[in-house]
């Protein structure tokens, strides 16, 4: 009995969760996959692992040539 | 620290502070100090309390409100300076193993992966969990927001990351091989978004490209499993930590 009123508040809960989760509203993948491809553009240009650092100014750039002896 | 395995940590917004905690089931926020003389451990506060292990903790905006997940499914809310329980997030089956707060300064969600499979997002004021994804086979082990807030990443034991879209409300994209068939421990986005970089069981980091879908390159140096990964704030750099008791810094 007291298993019973357990398993259908729970269901209850679930119920509501759905129904809130359902009433959420979706935009269209081709809109939004295009703002985060925007996204990317508009920040390149700041990105230093995209864009690299130029030489002078990367502290871990190899000061002299590798020589084989 | 009074317990064996630490599983998490955090810097306070303001450098001032760190959180950490593990299995001592709690979180617990150290002031930091330049001062060698002074003993911190003495000044601890313990925030958190949960009934099982402490996966993740974050600071929020600032350094008065902490959030953490844990193995007993719940994901808090609390204030550091009380220890008081802010809000409490029910939804998960299982253990959370992890947990990233969206970007924005006025975002109010966050969201957080677990063993049920499931990435959930969550709205920090009411509680409430606003969205549910469950596409991964296996414990998601990171979630990352991107840059914009409008997506996040996950990384899972199931050997793959997994983009998902948050206003389309549906994952996006899969980041996997089938050469790769090792867990990703943890994840991370370049600063504009383009990369992604996984840090993997098998002891490599894959970087892939966010938009294309594809392995940009693939970095070998660790000797045993990445089992954190994180990008600097300035972007020029990330760095990870392994099993082999090294942290390294790729640039």
């Amino acid at each position: 009995m007291c298993s019973s009123s357990n398993s259908i508040i729970q269901a209850q809960k679930l119920v509501d969760q759905l129904q809130i989760e359902a009433a959420m509203e979706r935009f269209k993948i081709s809109l939004t996959a295009a703002d985060l491809v925007q996204y990317c553009q508009e920040h390149r240009r700041s990105d230093p692992l995209l864009t690299g650092i130029s030489a002078s100014s990367n502290p871990f750039k190899d000061k002299k040539t590798c020589v084989l002896l | 620290m009074p317990c064996t395995w630490v599983m998490a940590c955090a810097y306070a917004p303001s450098g001032c502070a760190v959180a950490c905690g593990g299995l001592d089931n709690k979180c617990s926020v150290y002031p930091l100090s330049l001062d060698k003389n002074e003993n911190l451990a003495a000044k601890k506060k313990s925030v958190a309390m949960h009934t099982n292990y402490l996966s993740a903790c974050s600071f929020t905006n600032s350094d008065m409100q902490i959030l953490t997940s844990s193995g007993d499914g719940t994901c808090a809310l609390w204030d550091v300076e009380s220890g008081q329980l802010l809000q409490s997030f029910h939804g998960h089956a299982a253990d959370v193993l992890c947990l990233d707060l969206a970007p924005s300064e006025t975002g109010n969600t966050f969201v957080s992966g677990g063993c049920d499979k499931k990435a959930n997002v969550w709205d920090m004021r009411s509680g409430q969990c606003i969205q549910s994804f469950e596409t991964h086979e296996s414990d998601i082990n990171s979630v990352r927001y991107y840059p914009s807030g409008d997506a996040f990443a996950s990384g899972s034991d199931d050997a793959t990351c997994r983009l998902y879209d948050l206003r389309a409300d549906r994952e996006v994209a899969i980041y996997s091989k089938e050469s790769i068939i090792f867990g990703v421990s943890s994840v991370d986005f370049s600063l504009s978004g383009r990369l992604l970089f996984g840090g993997y069981n098998d002891y490599t980091i894959n970087v892939w490209d966010v938009l294309k879908g594809t392995r940009v390159s693939i970095l070998f140096g660790h000797e045993n499993r990445v089992s954190t990964l994180r990008v600097s704030p300035d972007g020029t750099a990330f760095c990870t930590g392994s099993w082999d008791h090294t942290l390294r810094i790729w640039a």
